[in-house]
């Protein structure tokens, strides 16, 4: 072993260490977060590891790193004091956001406050029409009197977001000069840089989104790099990106916007690589922890992508019709649906007779009833352990004990007998209605789009993942369950399999077939010298250099756009007419109809997605399990519903799955427990993966 | 498959029927072509059983609470033994189940096996459908027959065949035909999107339990909302409030006046003492008063209630016909809008006497309908639709909210640069203004301005807003709102307008709406001086304002503690309340 290659994914409670040595040894690593500085678990973590495995900090040669750092300094504002520059008339496109709120019929919804308050919100008279025409100049004194203002106001970073910006910078660009002689170590934000696209509010968000963050995250990075290098690691380091590629931690700290997402965007792209390695197929993924339940789609060996997210609003909005719950970040993303389920969720009854579960958690303190630490409100895990799923006992190997008495005595007393069931059917009960909701999650990512989920594997991970999996594939019709190894860290093994990626775009709003194709042409030529220059610099030889064009259309007077691949090469009427045709049959994918072909056709964006590529991307693999012929180490009482009643189950360690195993029985690992149901049968693949299949 | 307790299959159940009218929504909002239905969200989605009872609506829009019901009893008295797998139908006829004539109802039978199991329902509002004023909105006709194309309950498919006739007519009569058929694709689109994911459900359950469940999620609506409702004090309270005017006869004000009963667990809703209707287009039909009256009410029930009959079931609502909550023919109606939102400020006043403690003091006064019709140059037509408000009263607990949508919409503003891209106008302005929202302990939300230049050579203006003359109302000791304003050529002549006008517009003429400040809630003389130095620091406030409503005196940015004792004591003294007046429509006079 001469070279190791580190994956970090820091959550709230715990940081999950994985290295992986060039002669496919995997190690794996679990430690406290240490929430007053985040870089500090990390480096002790890994000072840890070399020691109990003997390495030596100089065999590193890359650290890959999730972070929730960026979104947490959203989500508890504590970003710098920032600065806002708009235009005259327009000081408030921050605040007055889109009008629209998640939810109905609340007189007491209360809007997230705007990152930057009105009185740092500054405007310059100025202004420039749609077609990018100056129709009434920005003088360089007006431009000096509103970055010296915000000076005198001490802010730390200024974000600087004009009407109309997308279809021509130059008065930004002239803001950016004052800026930069003003106040030459002021951290700021342009939108011509971040982001040159159409819809002010959207760009303006994300501008001080960036501009927002960008202070704490660079100190943050210098700190992470600092103690590296002190425990000397010399190494690369890369950042994940909310759209599931890496980025050099420079180009992180330039545009902190694109790693807000970091976090739970490493278990997709670990997924993404398992679907192509142990050839899946399509896959939908499945990610539940304790109080969130995520899913994501993988089609075609691509993740899904959404071109907008809301950091914090995912959960509160429980509809995507209903936006406004967060803060609008128009980047592109892992298209990742969340609902607010999670083995933390509590069971009740509502005023109406109906048993409901969550969105209210018992969170990390007290937790359920069964870990006995004062929670005395039933939860979902709970109602897991009610039915002989978990073990009675203790999880996590024996370091979390369980009190199985209390949790059924409160159980029956809470919520069977109200409902007239005894403890185990309404435990099945409450898992059932569990599934229904998180069902939210998947149908936003596959039905919404138009994709119907029982063509896709369900490949399900987090800590109670491989629980949950069977009740979802029951309820979707899903035929087929992949458990990847170690699914309780399995976002920090996806971080191991990235590529380094970035993204760029351009609004041009033409109609495809009045355009000149030059005019195309020369928009993604210019974005893929950028591109390729970036991927140099990033150390990427040409050969090792991946570019693809994509661009977002849309049928002309229609307002939202679907996003298309596009040929490589010169553009032509040729190359612009597959576009068009590309179009028309994602619009009948996703909406069941197209329009006549004479209808005209928009390009609104066009974009570019630059990867940077693995150059041991081959070498990769998934930590091996020492297959295990023994049968089973134990058994227990389970129950899987009426007909069957309480019944004995044997209870398998995944590396016994070398055998096929038919259900109902449990698979239990350190991190993860995963049930069996009955009509089923669980084996493992050649990648360590146990695949769970459905009899017909 | 299932064979557990009722409780859980009946969960599941619930969540898949809203992910149906949900998703048959985000169906709707991704392919629209037109603004009003991607950010205004003006449609609504539902879903039906087999009689046409609701069973699900979509989060869409709350004004159009309890439209469905009313255009499925139109179709099913027309066409009762004649409804076909295949068919599909539509209306726009107010005096027919529909609610104004820009709204066409997209209604489709479901079919299992030969048997009508449910109906799939979508109401979009389209930008224009014919009639005299482009966008077919405008609130100064006098007649429906001049507000557009008047389609009767009738079917667009008949038996998967297209009912060519109808599309030509339509085609004919409305001035943008790409536009309008590109928005009738959505809706049948998402009708389909339901059908599909319905008749999953009815394979996987039997048709019959499918059946039954239906009818249990409308009686579970019911049990949830009476249980809700027997938890507020029984009671009868009403209230009065003015619209300014109809925008014809200028000047003469309207007047709103609801009786609302609270008796167990039910509510009763009565519209007598409301004026007769009125020429021009703000007249609603009686399914919309009781959009209104579900939606204020709704508000007020703290329990998460599915939107269904079993709701409606708990609430009556009456209006005497022949007065502008129940119009009678040829009551036009277009803009009609005006008056729900009116009617919800008048529902909440009534409320605010029952329960004090939930009801917030008056908003914005609902959304200003601004349109822009044309032709260019090349005769091609151009038409520009957008509602825009976004102001919140004060409430019991905390402030206004400042530019959110108003409760009875859930309306995202349209783009600025997508605005000026697609459109011959200009936005020069669209931000808050200062010392517009009435002060409070909580005050109302703070209002915004929205100025549009005309780019095109000529055009035609319609404008419908409210609330110039009468003030949104404070609550408990709260200050009125300062009144909405339309101004022509602001930097220049500055023309103050009224609140309703259809005018020529020429290319570099602008006009300026700036919305409603709203009401105050609670005694301004008890908001914390330190929230008062910070609105003024915002701009929101000014000093002086801060000084005469408020009571507080600050020294540079800080609170002057003892200064602000003595105003506050004077104010008390020359206000000379003996306890805090529970509706106040002007500002108390203090010879300030």
């Amino acid at each position: 072993m001469d070279s190791l290659r580190v994956g970090v994914d820091i959550g709230g409670t715990f940081t999950d260490i994985v290295l992986w040595a060039s002669n496919g040894e995997v190690i794996v690593k679990k430690v406290s977060s240490s929430v007053d500085d985040y870089a500090r678990a990390i480096i002790n973590g890994l000072d840890t590891v070399f020691e109990e495995y003997k390495l030596t900090a100089s065999m590193v040669k890359q650290v890959r790193h999730g972070t929730t750092v960026a979104s947490n300094a959203i989500l508890e504002r504590k970003g710098a004091k920032t600065g806002l520059i708009g235009s005259k008339g327009f000081r408030d496109v921050l605040e007055i956001r889109t009008l629209r709120m998640p939810r109905l019929y609340d007189l007491a919804w209360t809007k997230p406050p705007a990152l930057v308050e009105r009185f740092l919100r500054v405007t310059v008279d100025e202004r420039v029409n749609s077609a990018g025409d100056v129709v009434k100049p920005l003088t360089v004194k007006e431009g000096e009197r509103a970055v010296r203002k915000l000076i005198d106001e001490k802010v730390e970073s200024i974000a600087v977001c004009l009407i109309n910006s997308y279809a021509n910078p130059e008065h930004e660009f002239l803001l950016k000069s004052v800026i930069e002689r003003l106040a030459p170590d002021l951290p700021f934000s342009i939108s011509a840089e971040v982001l040159p696209e159409i819809r002010e509010y959207e760009r303006t968000s994300t501008t001080t989104i960036n501009a927002y963050v960008k202070p704490i995250v660079s100190e943050y990075l210098e700190t992470l790099e600092a103690g590296l290098i002190a425990s000397g690691i010399n190494a690369e380091l890369l950042l994940m990106q909310s759209n599931g590629g890496l980025t050099p931690v420079e180009t992180a700290a330039e545009l902190p916007m694109n790693i807000i997402e970091s976090g739970p965007a490493g278990g997709v792209v670990g997924a993404r690589l398992l679907a192509e390695k142990a050839k899946l197929g399509d896959l939908i993924t499945f990610d539940m922890g304790g109080t969130t339940a995520k899913a994501s789609m993988v089609e075609r060996g691509e993740y899904a992508r959404a071109d907008d997210f809301e950091v914090g609003g995912g959960i509160l909005a429980g509809s995507r019709l209903l936006t406004g719950a967060g803060y609008l970040l128009k980047t592109q993303a892992i298209d990742l649906a969340e609902v607010g389920a999670g083995g933390g969720s509590l069971i009740s009854i509502d005023s109406g007779g109906a048993l409901a579960v969550g969105p209210e958690s018992a969170g990390a303190f007290p937790g359920p009833i069964c870990y006995d630490l004062g929670g005395d409100k039933p939860t979902v895990t709970d109602a897991n352990l009610i039915l002989g799923y978990l073990n009675p006992h203790a999880i996590a190997g024996g370091s979390v004990k369980l009190n199985f008495e209390k949790t059924v005595t409160a159980f029956e007393q809470k919520v069977a007998a109200p409902l007239g069931l005894t403890a185990e059917q309404a435990a099945l009960g409450a898992r059932r209605v569990a599934a229904s909701n998180m069902i939210r999650a998947i149908k936003a990512v596959s039905t919404e789009r138009g994709r119907d989920p029982r063509q896709y594997t369900l490949c399900a991970f987090g800590g109670n993942g491989p629980m949950f999996a069977s009740e979802m594939a029951l309820e979707l019709g899903i035929k087929k369950i992949i458990i990847p190894p170690a699914p309780g860290v399995f976002s920090a093994f996806g971080l191991l399999y990235a590529d380094v990626e970035h993204h760029y775009s351009k609004t041009l709003r033409v109609l495809l077939r009045e355009v000149e194709p030059e005019l195309i042409g020369n928009a993604w030529k210019k974005m893929e010298s950028n591109a390729a220059d970036q991927l140099k610099r990033d150390g990427f030889e040409p050969k090792n250099q991946s570019l693809s064009r994509t661009a977002s259309l849309h049928y002309k007077g229609q307002t939202f756009e679907l996003t298309v691949p596009a040929e490589s090469g010169r553009v032509d009427n040729a190359l612009l007419y597959q576009l068009e045709q590309s179009f028309h049959s994602e619009h009948e994918l996703v909406y069941g109809h197209r329009a006549s072909d004479d209808e005209p056709v928009e390009l609104v964006t066009v974009r570019l997605i630059a990867k940077g590529l693995d150059a041991n991307g081959d070498q990769l693999t998934f930590p091996k399990y020492e297959p295990n012929n023994g049968e089973t180490a134990t058994s227990r009482k389970a129950y899987f519903g009426q007909s069957t009643g309480w019944q004995e189950i044997r209870v398998f360690s995944r590396s016994s799955l070398v055998k096929p195993r038919q259900g109902p029985c449990i698979i239990e690992e350190y991190d993860a427990t995963c049930v069996v149901p009955p009509g089923s049968e669980a084996v493992l693949n050649e990648d360590g993966c146990i695949c769970l299949i459905f009899n017909e | 498959m299932i064979e557990e307790a009722d409780p859980v299959l009946f969960e599941i159940f619930k969540n898949s029927m809203h992910s149906i009218a949900d998703e048959m929504a985000l169906t709707v909002v991704r392919t629209s072509y037109s603004g009003v239905l991607r950010d205004n969200m003006d449609f609504a989605t539902a879903f039906c059983d087999e009689e046409g009872t609701l069973v699900a609506q979509g989060l869409t829009l709350p004004g159009h609470l309890g439209s469905v019901p009313t255009a499925l009893a139109a179709v099913m008295s027309r066409y009762q033994n004649d409804i076909n797998e295949g068919d599909v139908f539509c209306l726009n006829d107010p005096y027919e189940g529909g609610m104004h004539l820009p709204d066409l109802f997209v209604i489709k039978p479901i079919f299992h096996e030969g048997h009508r199991v449910a109906f799939a329902c979508v109401s979009s509002h389209h930008v224009d459908t014919g009639g005299r004023v482009p966008g077919s909105n405008a609130a100064d006709s006098t007649e429906i027959y001049q507000e557009g194309l008047r389609i009767p309950p009738t079917k667009l498919y008949a038996e998967g065949k297209p009912n060519d006739t109808l599309f030509r007519i339509i085609e004919k009569n409305v001035r943008a035909p790409t536009l309008y058929f590109g928005d009738l694709r959505g809706q049948l689109s998402a009708c389909h999107t339901a059908e599909t994911q319905f008749l999953e459900v009815v394979n996987r359950y039997g048709r019959e339990i499918t059946m039954k469940l239906m009818r249990d999620l409308t009686d579970y609506a019911e049990r949830v909302a009476r249980a809700a409702i027997s938890k507020i004090p029984d009671g009868k309270v009403s209230f009065e409030d003015w619209i300014d005017d109809d925008g014809v006869d200028h000047g003469r004000p309207i007047r709103l006046f609801v009786t609302i009963e609270k008796i167990g667990d039910t509510f009763k809703v009565d519209w007598e003492g409301t004026a007769k209707q009125v020429k021009a287009a703000i007249n609603n039909t009686l399914s919309f008063t009781k959009a209104a009256s579900y939606a204020a009410i709704r508000c007020i029930l703290q329990a998460d209630i599915p939107t269904n009959a079993g709701f409606f079931r708990c609430i009556d609502v009456s209006a005497p016909k022949g007065t502008i909550a129940n119009m009678e023919l040829p009551a036009p109606c277009a803009a009609r809008g005006l008056t729900g939102f009116r009617m919800i400020d008048c529902l909440m006043g009534a409320l605010s006497q029952l329960v004090p403690d939930r009801v917030f003091a008056a908003s914005d006064g609902g959304n200003t309908g601004i349109s822009v019709g044309g032709y260019d140059a090349n005769r091609n037509p151009f038409i520009f639709v957008d509602f825009t408000c976004g102001t919140w009263g004060g409430r019991p607990w905390a402030d206004g909210l400042d530019g959110n949508s108003n409760i009875y919409a859930n309306m995202a503003s349209q783009p600025v640069e997508v605005i000026e891209a697609e459109n011959p106008l200009e936005i020069l302005a669209y931000e808050f203004i200062k010392d517009r929202c009435g002060a409070g302990k909580f005050r109302g939300g703070a209002p915004y301005c929205r100025e549009y230049r005309f780019t095109e050579t000529e055009g035609v203006l319609q404008i419908r807003a409210d609330r110039q003359r009468f003030k949104p109302y404070g609550l408990y000791g709260g200050y009125p709102g300062e009144p909405s304003v339309n101004i022509w050529d602001p930097d220049g002549n500055s023309t103050i307008m009224p609140p309703k006008f259809t005018e020529t517009v020429k290319k570099g003429e602008i006009f300026r709406h700036e919305v409603a400040g709203a009401g105050g809630w609670g005694d301004p003389l008890e908001r914390d001086p330190a929230a008062v130095a910070k609105d003024v620091r915002n701009e929101i406030v000014s000093r002086q304002r801060a000084f005469e409503d408020y009571g507080v005196v600050l020294q540079a940015d800080k609170v002057d503690e003892k200064a602000t004792q003595l105003k506050r004591a004077e104010i008390k003294r020359l206000r000379g309340w003996s306890k805090l007046p529970a509706v106040l429509r002007e500002k108390p006079n203090i010879g300030a």
